[in-house]
């Protein structure tokens, strides 16, 4: 490992002691999404690590995302991810994130977030305990402490992310974004 | 203790700049904690809210679309630059002030509320509708809280005949405390600070749970870590001149630490025993009741004050 700047480092600890996070669930049966919330009560007490749950994706270092990917979901889950001001850390949260889970297969769901999104830590469980959410969110943050290599990160999804029309007078013209993407265009063909 | 700091070090380490600076950073961290401890768990560590400022420093900065970008990047700077100003003018940890002149409580607290004021213009400037919401309710918060916060600090300067920070704190310092004396000015001054640091029982205008996080919703990295600093120097600035204007006045640095300590705590008790206030509550009370009751305390101490 190269060595790197003090402030370099003097950053990289401000990171790992202060990550915040949002949280978005793509469309699953909310069980991880409670274990999540029992997380954050002060039985758990996240505080103790720094990681604060946040509501503005703006405000957010870390998106702890649960559920299978329903393809109503992803153009949201995709325009929140990009929201997030650099750097930022994904976490894949049940067994639904990682895989599909129980929705493996169905014809509305993506079934894996690495598939529309940079992945850094996998929690598997259907749901993870609270204890094995922290585990996971503190194995990421190890990682990040030891290297702060760019991510580069390619999808095989093409998303058209719907424009926000700021100012539809001024441009003389409302455009509708295409909201229902035909399930083909997401779906891998199984032969 | 007469202050005759040059002027550069003032400004930049200790009773402006650099002090200020951690000195509200520390005392955010006494907040948290003992909140955490309050709710039976550890809390953060001492470093915590110093982690969160260089985190967003070392952010990126996003602008998003529709907004001015001059004002944009422009208010955070100005919110934090007023704050920081008023430094100068408080005793800070019980020292005099550096600086001091005739009429400097007026200016003090017109610094204070400009802070909120470029929070407010700082939502009202972004598309986002939860912050133009947010910053709605930060300007009427604002115009809500003020009169009874100024009427309560104008108890002691009016009983002081000044309206010098540092006169009052002489004439607190000998005699009994404004505590004792003016005690309705006290929880009125008390609860004006809880409402201008949009503590919880006055924090409609951040409300999590409704606006995301307010007027600062669209704000990411250096603006956020700004507001974030500018609120804490808020924090530090507004329990100092509560505790030199009620609490005594000026003390060596221990004893004055250990008072505002003592404040600290009971906002912090009395934050986590009040649920959140809707914005129109909010404004209610401060108009029917606390303005009332400041105008009372302020009519008692002219009246006794023209009885003797």
């Amino acid at each position: 490992m190269q060595r790197r700047s003090i402030l370099d480092q003097l950053k990289s600890w401000a990171r790992v002691n202060s990550p915040w996070a949002i949280h978005y669930n793509s469309g699953g049966c909310n069980g991880c999404d409670i274990e999540l919330l029992a997380t954050t009560t002060p039985r758990y007490d996240l505080e103790r690590f720094g990681i604060k749950l946040q509501g503005s994706p703006r405000h957010a270092d870390i998106l702890l995302a649960t559920g299978p990917a329903t393809l109503q979901s992803i153009e949201p889950l995709r325009r929140i991810y990009t929201q997030m001001p650099d750097p930022k850390y994904v976490v894949a949260i049940g067994s639904c994130a990682l895989s599909g889970g129980v929705f493996h297969g169905c014809y509305n769901v993506l079934g894996d977030l690495s598939r529309i999104l940079p992945v850094d830590a996998y929690i598997p469980g259907c749901p993870p305990r609270p204890e094995a959410i922290i585990y996971g969110i503190v194995a990421l943050l190890n990682s990040v402490r030891n290297s702060d290599q760019k991510i580069t990160f390619t999808s095989d999804i093409e998303l058209d992310i719907a424009e926000p029309v700021l100012f539809p007078r001024e441009r003389g013209e409302i455009t509708q974004p295409n909201r229902q993407p035909h399930a083909d265009r997401y779906l891998r063909r199984e032969s | 203790m007469k202050n005759d700091l040059p002027a550069m070090f003032a400004i930049l380490i200790f009773p402006g700049g650099l002090s200020l600076l951690l000195g509200g950073l520390m005392f955010e961290w006494i907040d948290r904690k003992f909140v955490a401890r309050l709710q039976n768990r550890k809390g953060p560590k001492w470093y915590q809210p110093l982690a969160d400022v260089i985190k967003s420093f070392s952010k990126e900065e996003i602008v998003p679309a529709g907004v001015n970008a001059g004002l944009f990047i422009g208010l955070p700077i100005v919110g934090v630059t007023t704050a920081l100003v008023t430094g100068l003018y408080v005793p800070l940890f019980g020292f005099a002030p550096s600086h001091s002149f005739a009429g400097d409580l007026i200016v003090v607290l017109y610094f204070l509320s400009v802070l909120t004021l470029t929070l407010g213009v700082a939502g009202a400037n972004t598309m986002d509708h939860f912050s133009l919401i947010g910053a709605t309710r930060t300007l009427t918060q604002l115009f809500s809280y003020e009169a009874p916060f100024m009427l309560a600090l104008l108890g002691p300067a009016i009983v002081a005949q000044s309206w010098q920070i540092n006169e009052i704190n002489v004439y607190a310092q000998n005699h009994t405390w404004f505590l004792f004396s003016q005690p309705i000015g006290f929880i009125i001054a008390l609860i004006g600070l809880m409402g201008k640091l949009e503590l919880p029982p006055f924090d409609a205008p951040e409300a999590e749970t409704e606006i995301v996080s307010g007027a600062l919703t669209e704000y990411s990295g250096r603006g956020l870590g700004l507001f974030h600093l500018g609120q804490d120097v808020e924090f530090i600035i507004g329990i100092t001149l509560i505790t030199t204007f009620y609490l005594g006045g000026l003390a060596n640095p221990l004893e004055f630490i250990l008072k505002s300590l003592g404040l600290l705590l009971v906002l912090t008790a009395l934050q986590t025993l009040a649920a959140r206030l809707r914005i129109d509550q909010t404004v209610g009370l401060w108009w029917r009741i606390g303005a009332l009751l400041a105008l009372i305390q302020l009519i008692i101490s002219i009246a006794i004050r023209k009885l003797i």
